[in-house]
């Protein structure tokens, strides 16, 4: 038998809140550690404590990111989801299943089948917490059946309790217990195994969500008014934890303030206030945060008040699946509440780029006086990619048309809050607090004085130079990152987290014999870049994890009208993170039927 | 030219004249008592001494929100959305905490769509000034009646009000809240003198201002229209109204006193000041006065509820001393050395 190596998929179907996450991110960390290309998704439900949770590691020597077509092998320790989980198995699946479940048992003889006494094992180490240790056990069996290096075994287990003893030591000898009854009491007969690699750069493991909270304090935030909401609390959390290592004097005094609010509206509400003072103040939410917000992000627009707002997107509309994740807010983002409103969305696919963003954000926001959106989602937020390192910024933060100082004030022969001064759209202004041609905001209609005003020509005037503003944005914000063939037969236009299915996406559909580059819009409005690409290209695909192809929607509308021909939406979402073969099979029926 | 010789122009203490604390023309109805609520805070604000431009005007919307166009034009303003102000006077406040912030609230801000903001403001303390001018229905969309609006009131177009009436006085003082009045539109003096203890305290500071409408109240089944006044003879703290060719007059009622006052048509309303015998730090004291004015048909006004030994907001945030918003760029960005340390740590 031919071994495979690593380049396989393992399922761990466990219970919430029974500690697997930690078992099976020593798991993922171990991997990482052996240079094996790997990632992990959680698959968890909307609850605290006992609903069926998935965890899906797939290897890769391709490096494919994406959860994988099937399972290769299966770990049965839910209960709950035993009989389904194993009737999904394809012919030839490995089932490590705990034997000591009642009432459960495997009896297939097209699968490889390896039971293990996974809760006596556990209560041997400590009966009150069995539970617990099972799900290390586990860890332990996978351990020696795919050779995984212990060393690199006991140094993930040393991270995940971060130097707490007595969990270190009982977790190394739960392994232990895993890895010796393999080897005592079965039989390896399936073709799956690992092996170390070398790796050219050193990497490690983050969430988005740590990477983008990171990155905000790069970019000075002063405020984070929050409302806890999956999947986006953990980056708020990140920004706290951060605050005494990042913003903190001797004393522990902080340069940055955070608020619980009591809904998204005042958390919205309190980053408007922020930056009505002149300050960075965030917000980090999902859809439904994001659809409380509408009502202040029209304000902010209007009255062009510098804030920031995260997304981490899931499953809409309502409250949908929350724990799964989709492109769902592409279009409510790009062109929030009501009347006519179009959005500085920043787009990052990888950590890198949710770090980079979360400090652009606030420039972007007080260099165009205007709301700015950092959408991440659930795959890319809350599970854990691989990082070379994060970048510092390059270039001293971006305050804006900013007059601070009496003599730059004077030198205004008039001053107007909303006066095109440099026929860029974007005006300059003052301070609460200056006493420099102080005015009252509003979202009423105003002239470019600042005064109420409902003239036709005002309104008129003041939507014309929004306009303009955010155009003049396109060609400042991140240009698309383009991967193109010479041939420009098949080009697929995605963004966000798809860039880690991407790849996968156009190997399958290169086998076919056709020729596909990629655009990764990283931002919105639209480089001027992606429409060249589009022009480039004989057929254009866009490709989005929602149902109606939100950006295609977007595309549609504001490409010249002979380049709209060309392109295409596949858009598809099932809650799942994007499996590429799905994507891949949408994109060729899709072109079949064009060609027809 | 006038032949008169020119007045002195009576100066603050800032050797500032009260037109430095003015603002525009009002386009609320004639004789409104918001205006007159403006006018108090224009007053105020120059006794006070502050300088205007410390000042941020804060506002949601409504006729009450409309005014800080009003009043202080040397401000800064942020005229918001309906029922939100507290929450972006918090977001400005932890970026500046050293600026003045004033709060202009309706009754439908404060008790209907904001009252969860209201609630959350008094429970952070955050240091403002928050006066509800409070007429019992909405003006701007022509005469809804609000939740302050009292059980047996008839407005104009029909219906009579069945549902109960929110006291934002007794609320505030429930929730600990640390300066609560009630005052009266036409109350200059009285009015004057909370605004200012007010724009001293340090905390949230609640007054309930009763300012009734002049349009939409007016009608006889209105418990605050001229006719229900004049037939029943209540002392009803309320039942103000002010014709607009008519500015009501200055009221000045002593403390534990109350007073009549007869209005243009002969009509004559009570109202009633809270006795100095008030212990102002107890909550107990408060509430049972709100209580007994309920019970008889009245409000009682003045300092209700005053404690100055909670800790504000900007204690709880644990910032630096020094205003966020004048904190140097350069020491709100890490340095590289940190970033590189953590990438180091991530690494290892």
């Amino acid at each position: 038998m031919d071994k495979i190596i690593n380049d396989f998929t393992i399922n761990i179907a466990t219970a919430n809140g029974t500690g697997s996450q930690s078992a099976n991110l020593i798991l993922l960390q171990s991997l990482f550690e052996m240079g094996v290309p790997v990632s992990g998704k959680n698959l968890f439900p909307s609850n605290i404590s006992g609903l069926p949770t998935w965890y899906i590691v797939r290897l890769s020597d391709l490096g494919y990111q994406a959860p994988g077509d099937r399972t290769h092998i299966q770990i049965l320790v839910n209960p709950a989801t035993w009989d389904e989980d194993l009737a999904a198995a394809e012919p030839g699946t490995v089932i490590i299943w705990n034997s000591d479940t009642k009432k459960k048992t495997v009896e297939r003889e097209d699968i490889i089948s390896y039971p293990v006494p996974m809760s006596s094992l556990a209560r041997k180490i400590n009966p009150k917490i069995a539970k617990l240790v099972t799900n290390i056990v586990y860890v332990g069996v996978l351990a020696e059946l795919l050779n995984i290096d212990q060393t690199c075994l006991e140094s993930a287990v040393a991270r995940q309790f971060k130097g707490k003893e007595s969990a270190i030591e009982l977790n190394i000898t739960a392994l232990g217990l895993g890895r010796d009854y393999f080897k005592e009491n079965l039989t390896k007969t399936d073709p799956y195994t690992t092996e170390s690699r070398e790796v050219d750069h050193p990497q490690f493991f983050i969430e988005g969500n740590e990477a983008a909270a990171l990155g905000a304090h790069y970019g000075g935030v002063q405020l984070l008014a929050w409302y806890p909401i999956t999947p986006s609390s953990s980056m708020a959390e990140s920004i706290i934890a951060y605050i005494p290592r990042l913003r903190s004097n001797d004393e522990g005094e902080a340069t940055c303030a955070v608020i619980q609010a009591e809904d998204e509206l005042a958390a919205a509400g309190m980053v408007l206030g922020a930056g009505w003072a002149g300050g960075r103040g965030m917000t980090a939410t999902s859809g439904p945060g994001l659809s409380l917000m509408q009502e202040f992000i029209g304000l902010a627009y209007f009255a062009e008040v510098p804030s920031v707002f995260w997304d981490v997107t899931r499953v809409g509309p309502s409250t949908g699946l929350p724990t799964r994740t989709q492109q769902s807010d592409i279009a409510m983002l790009y062109e929030g509440s009501h009347g006519d409103t179009q959005h500085i969305v920043l787009i990052p696919g990888t950590v890198e780029e949710c770090f980079e963003y979360g400090w652009r954000a606030f420039d972007y926001s007080e260099r165009f006086q205007t709301p700015v959106f950092g959408m991440s989602d659930l795959d890319l937020g809350m599970n854990r990619w691989a990082c070379e390192g994060f970048t510092y910024p390059d270039t001293p933060m971006d305050r804006g048309k900013v007059v601070r100082e009496r003599e730059a004030f004077e030198a205004f022969e008039t001053f107007g809050r909303y006066l095109d001064v440099d026929g860029d759209g974007i005006p300059y202004r003052t301070l609460p607090g200056s006493g420099m041609a102080p005015i009252l905001y509003r979202g009423t209609g105003h002239n470019p004085m600042g005064v109420y005003s409902e003239k036709p020509e005002d309104y008129f005037n003041l939507m014309a130079r929004l306009k303009m503003k955010i155009d003049g944005a396109r060609d400042v914000l991140p240009a698309p990152l383009l991967r193109e063939e010479e041939e420009c037969e098949v080009g697929i236009i995605f963004l966000g987290s798809m860039e880690n299915s991407i790849q996968e996406i156009d190997d399958i559909l290169e086998q076919t014999g056709m020729k596909v580059s990629q655009c990764r819009i990283r931002a919105l409005p639209l480089h001027s870049e992606v429409e060249n690409f589009i022009r480039r290209h004989e057929t254009v695909i866009v490709l989005e994890i929602n149902r109606d192809g939100q950006l295609y929607g977007i595309l549609r509308r504001e490409l010249p009208n002979d380049l709209v021909t060309k392109v295409y939406s596949v858009a598809y979402s099932d809650g799942m993170p994007p499996r590429a073969r799905i994507y891949a099979e949408l994109i060729h029926e899709k072109l079949k039927e064009v060609s027809q | 030219m006038s032949d008169k010789p020119a007045r002195a122009v009576k100066l603050n203490v800032l050797n500032e004249p009260k037109d430095s604390y003015t603002g525009g023309p009002s386009s609320l109805c004639p004789g409104c008592g918001h205006d007159q609520i403006s006018s108090v805070i224009i007053n105020a604000a120059w006794e006070n001494g502050i300088q205007p431009h410390r000042i941020a005007k804060m506002s949601g919307i409504g006729c009450s929100s409309k005014t800080p166009a009003y009043y202080l034009g040397q401000s800064h303003g942020f005229n918001t959305v309906h029922g939100r102000m507290p929450s972006v006077t918090t977001g400005a406040y932890a970026i500046n905490k050293d600026l003045l912030y004033l709060g202009v609230s309706g009754d439908g801000d404060s008790a209907s769509i904001g009252i969860g903001q209201l609630i959350h403001a008094i429970r952070r303390n955050i240091d403002m000034v928050y006066i509800v001018e409070n007429n019992g229905v909405y003006g701007l969309t022509k005469g809804q009646y609000s939740a302050t609006a009292d059980v047996g009131s008839k407005k104009k177009k029909g219906t009579v009000n069945e549902t109960q009436p929110i006291d934002l006085c007794a609320l505030a003082i429930n929730l600990g809240c640390t300066f609560v009045a009630r005052s009266f539109s036409g109350s200059k003096k009285q009015l004057g003198s909370l605004i200012k203890a007010a724009m001293s305290h340090k905390g949230f500071a609640l007054i309930d201002v009763i300012s009734p409408c002049v349009t939409f109240n007016n009608n006889d089944e209105s418990m605050r229209s001229y006719g229900y006044v004049k037939e029943n003879e209540i002392t009803l703290h309320m039942a103000d109204y002010i014709p607009h060719f008519n500015p009501v007059e200055e009221v000045d009622v002593p403390e534990g006193h109350f007073r009549d006052i007869t209005l243009h048509d002969g009509s004559t309303i009570r109202l009633e000041t809270i006795s100095e015998q008030h212990d102002p730090s107890s909550p107990m004291a408060a509430l049972s006065a709100l209580h007994d004015a309920e019970v008889n048909a009245k409000h009682v006004t003045g300092l209700l509820y005053f404690d100055a030994s909670k800790p504000s907001l900007a204690e709880d945030l644990g910032l630096v001393d020094t205003p966020l918003l004048d904190v140097p760029d350069e020491l709100l960005r890490p340095s590289q050395a940190s970033l590189d340390a953590l990438n180091a740590e991530f690494l290892a």
